[in-house]
Parts: structure tokens; C-alpha cells; sequence
């Protein structure tokens, strides 16, 4: 399975991105929710993505809804990872077409939890 | 409206033992680190119906740790940019959970990381309403939230 993980901070990704490899993930890395949608008209739909909420240029909230506007990426499981940790957010997000939300900190089994709810991971 | 309790320590220790591996232990002398030591520090400020800051701070030596730890390097492979980006992130993500503690609509703006020696950071309009010192295998780690001074 491939995933992408979005977030401004290199430091985040590459932990996610060794979480992610440990379940089996491919992954492609994105600094914000513009790059991403690049990367992914170059390389194709990814069956998950990791995304921050706030980011330069275009944030998560604006990713998500970019990407559920696409028919393109459909079948893409959205999963918010932020220090976003209010209900207000929560909603949000999920009302834009986010299938999970992970608060920062996170552990890899919260991670891990997030994706068997999604049945990305055992 | 009056800010609530925002338990500085909990949300530290949370953090890095969640994302490090590492403990952060009580620090009962006053948080001040020796002027000769270069220390990082990561700010995010706050706006919203409260307005402010938090800080996060740290010997440099430990942040070069920290960014280790992070990217899974050795402390040798890290360079200035990656540990800029691991300091950030620890500001980002305590001041995140700050925010969410706080009732009200807030914002939280993007990390900026400063450092070097004997230096004083402050926000304009702002007060410390909080600081809190702990150690982190022996070395200083501090957390400071500043807020509007009506807030």
C-alpha cells in the first residue's frame, strides 16, 4: 500500500514515515497540502494520507476538501494528524470528508489504531 | 474571560514521552539557564479570544538530542536545519495543546525558533502567566506561556 504524509515539519513526517514503513507503507512525503496535490497528480492515488492542519501555503482542512472535491482521489482515507485537539476542529474536519483524527502527540499504536479502524492495518 | 489551568508540566512530559522516549523530570530551582550556555528556543503565538505565546527551551545540545531522536540520525548527521525543525515541532505541539485547554476560539501560528546565548524573549502586550522548569537527563528544559496581560 502506498501513503502520503503532509505536514510542514520534516521531523513529524519522518517519524510518521517510519511508522507507516513498519506497517508496510510506501510513502511519499509532502511540507504542506499544494505539494501533496501535486505529487499526487504525478504519482498517482494513494490508498491513505496523514495530514497536519496547519501548514503554509495550503493547509489540511483545504487538502481534505480539495481532495474529496476530486473524483480523481476517490477511495483515499484522510486521516487528520494536528495538535488540533478541539471538538470544533474534530468537526470540522470530518464534515470536510476526513475519515480519522489523531492528536499530536501521537504513539505508533495510536496510529496503528487509527488505521484498523480504517482496516489499513492489522 | 479568565484562562483556565493549563497544566504546562503534564502537557510537556506527554509530549516527549510520547514522541521521544524520554522523561521529563520536576525541576525545583528557578528556570534560568547560565548566560555562557547556548540555548534554542521554539515560540508559537496564540490569537483568538485569548492572545499570547508559548515557548519551549532547551540547552542546544539537547535539542541537537532531540532532532536525533526524531530523524532518526545520529547527532553528527544533524545539522542546524533539522534541529530548527525538531524545536519547532515541540513548540508547535505544546502550544497546540495549550490552545486546547483554553476555552474559547483560538489560533495557533506556525512555529519560529530562535538561538543563542543570554538572550530574553518577549511578545509585546504580553505577561508570563505561567513558566515551568524540568530536566531531561540533567539538563534544563523550560516551558513559558505568556498571555495578553487583560486575558
Amino acid at each position: 500500500m502506498r501513503a502520503i504524509v503532509v505536514d510542514d515539519s520534516r521531523a513529524t513526517r519522518a517519524i510518521l514515515v517510519r511508522i507507516l514503513a513498519e506497517l508496510g507503507f510506501e510513502c511519499h512525503q509532502a511540507a504542506h497540502g499544494r505539494e501533496a496535490l501535486d505529487l499526487l497528480a504525478a504519482q498517482g492515488v494513494v490508498e491513505l494520507a496523514l495530514v497536519d492542519w496547519n501548514m503554509p501555503v495550503m493547509d489540511g482542512l483545504a487538502f481534505v476538501r480539495q481532495v474529496r472535491a476530486d473524483g480523481a482521489l476517490d477511495g483515499m482515507k484522510l486521516v487528520m494528524v494536528t495538535t488540533e485537539g478541539d471538538t470544533a476542529h474534530l468537526v470540522r474536519a470530518l464534515e470536510a470528508g476526513a475519515d480519522e483524527y489523531a492528536m499530536k502527540p501521537f504513539t505508533a499504536a495510536v496510529i496503528r489504531e487509527k488505521l484498523q479502524l480504517l482496516d489499513l492495518a492489522q | 474571560m479568565d484562562a483556565p489551568v493549563v497544566e504546562l508540566d503534564r502537557i510537556a512530559s506527554d509530549i516527549w514521552t510520547a514522541m521521544l522516549g524520554l522523561t521529563l523530570e520536576p525541576y525545583h530551582d528557578a528556570p534560568v539557564f547560565p548566560p555562557d550556555q547556548r540555548v534554542a528556543t521554539g515560540i508559537v503565538q496564540i490569537t483568538g479570544d485569548f492572545e499570547g505565546a508559548v515557548t519551549v527551551q532547551l540547552a542546544e545540545t539537547k535539542a541537537r538530542e532531540v532532532a536525533a531522536i526524531m530523524f532518526a540520525m545520529g547527532p553528527d548527521e544533524i545539522g542546524e536545519e533539522e534541529v530548527s525543525d525538531a524545536v519547532g515541532e515541540l513548540a508547535n505541539m505544546t502550544g497546540g495543546n495549550v490552545k486546547s485547554t483554553l476555552c474559547g476560539v483560538c489560533q495557533l501560528s506556525l512555529p519560529s525558533v530562535t538561538s543563542g546565548r543570554d538572550y530574553h524573549v518577549s511578545v509585546p502586550g504580553t505577561a508570563v502567566r505561567d513558566r515551568i522548569g524540568m530536566t531531561c537527563g540533567g539538563e534544563l528544559v523550560v516551558i513559558t506561556m505568556l498571555l495578553r496581560q487583560d486575558a
